[in-house]
């Protein structure tokens, strides 16, 4: 049991690593703009497929490192690596572990493993039993409507009417 | 073959959120859209089973998977989820937020409105609007009932003769916890022999079917635009999930759930509903920086 929390502490660590991969391409060709914002200036086009680095998210925008030159493209046009390319040169299951990144970096993430990075086992969630005292905790921090009205003015959230089928 | 018993654990334990919710294979799942759209059968549980049934799962979920400390992070997450619930159309359940401390990165819906999300994920978003984002696909799922149906597809004929002759002043003692607690008040024998069945068949771990978590995602960005938030959330919210996992999915080898970057696709067709009633969409980047570190 202890073995085996420890690999999966090993592969989330890993994908905790592959996470530090910033690397994406863009799916279109997109303006690469100087603010988050649809009316700002375009810095350049970018066609499609090339290789950006993601730097950070600020809603329907993603800011990135194409070439040197930094900037935002719409969120919906970047597609990140995928493990095709994996399943391609290795097949089957193999390459769902190479493409996690299994069998890589193992000095590393043996060193990570030991400091305790906790997950959560399909054992342990079938094996879950009822522990009432933590059920009391989380809904004592349940938010009351007032409790959720004023925190929304607080933040200048300001409701809009929009139906849904 | 360990490694592929490794990868398999990985992919069930470390699946991305929104994704691998607590839910239900792909057949039960497909049930659940024709139950939801069909006529109400007389197997179904009312409102105040729902509420006990997703306690009872709750608690076990927290016996696996114990509560983050932080009580700051517990309440705020709270009240962006509840502000959000607010304007969905089951705004009256008693809607609970927790928070687990795990670096798993995952969100859960149980039935009645207790939803679970990984501090993992928490770490790994960037503003409140990208919180609401998926507190918002959880909340859409309770809403549309969509967990809550796969279980009653599932249940046996016995089960429901016993939910007829069950008496409501039932009280019962379940692990670890004290007579007349929380749990304890509110559940009937056959809830928490449900939750117990439910559990044990591997509930939380299986995947809902792809047309139900689109459905989740849509009605998440309108729960999300209804309470002021950028719309956008649940999308960065999608591209830090598809960045993570390398967009390819591992975890769909194992299980039937869209990758985030087939749902990425699908919201972007979805997008243009909500664009044109926006008045000052928030991020609160800042606020949600204070109280998730």
């Amino acid at each position: 049991m202890i073995l085996r929390r420890l690999a999966i502490a090993f592969f989330l660590t890993l994908s905790a690593v592959a996470w530090g991969q910033e690397q994406a391409f863009t799916n279109r060709s997109t303006e690469l703009k100087d603010r988050a914002a649809p009316d700002a200036a375009t810095l350049k086009t970018l066609p499609e497929n090339t290789e950006v680095k993601v730097t950070q998210r600020s809603g329907g925008w993603t800011r990135v490192d194409a070439g040197g030159q930094q900037g935002w493209v719409r969120v919906f046009h970047l597609r990140f690596p995928t493990t095709a390319q994996a399943a391609e040169s290795g097949g089957g299951l193999g390459s769902l572990t190479s493409a996690l990144g299994f069998g890589k970096q193992r000095s590393q993430t043996t060193t990570i493993a030991t400091t305790g990075i906790r997950g959560l086992s399909p054992e342990d969630l079938k094996n879950a039993s009822p522990d009432a005292a933590a059920l009391a905790k989380a809904q004592s921090y349940r938010a009351d409507k007032p409790t959720a009205e004023r925190f929304a003015r607080d933040g200048k959230l300001s409701e809009v009417k929009v139906d849904y089928q | 073959m360990k490694s592929l018993a490794i990868a398999v654990a990985f992919a069930f334990a470390a699946g991305p959120a929104l994704a691998i919710d607590f839910g239900r294979i792909l057949d039960a799942g497909r049930q659940a859209v024709q139950s939801a759209q069909g006529s109400p059968t007389s197997k179904e549980f009312s409102q105040e089973d729902e509420v006990a049934l997703g306690n009872a799962l709750t608690a076990s979920f927290l016996g696996a998977s114990p509560l983050h400390p932080d009580a700051g992070l517990q309440r705020y997450v709270n009240r962006v989820g509840k502000w959000v619930a607010l304007h969905s159309e089951r705004a009256d359940l008693p809607w609970t937020f927790s928070v687990i401390d795990t670096e798993t990165i995952n969100a859960f819906a149980m039935p009645g409105g207790s939803i679970i999300v990984s501090s993992g994920l928490l770490k790994r978003l960037n503003n409140e609007a990208e919180l609401a984002g998926v507190l918002a696909h959880e909340i859409a799922h309770v809403v549309r009932k969509h967990q809550l149906t796969a279980i009653q597809s599932n249940m046996k004929a016995d089960f429901w003769k016993s939910v007829g002759t069950s008496v409501a002043a039932d009280r019962v003692k379940i692990g670890g916890g004290a007579v007349g607690s929380t749990v304890g008040n509110i559940a009937k024998p056959y809830i928490l022999d449900a939750a117990g069945n439910v559990i044990k068949d591997g509930f939380f771990l299986r995947p809902l079917d792809r047309g139900l978590e689109t459905d989740a995602d849509q009605l998440a960005v309108v729960l999300a635009t209804r309470a002021g938030y950028d719309p956008y959330g649940l999308a960065g919210a999608l591209q830090m999930l598809a960045q993570y996992k390398g967009g390819g999915d591992a975890a769909s080898l194992f299980s039937t759930h869209p990758s985030p970057t087939d749902r990425l696709a699908d919201l972007e067709r979805f997008m243009p509903t909500v664009e044109g009633h926006l008045k000052q969409p928030q991020l609160l980047e800042a606020r949600f920086k204070q109280n998730v570190k």
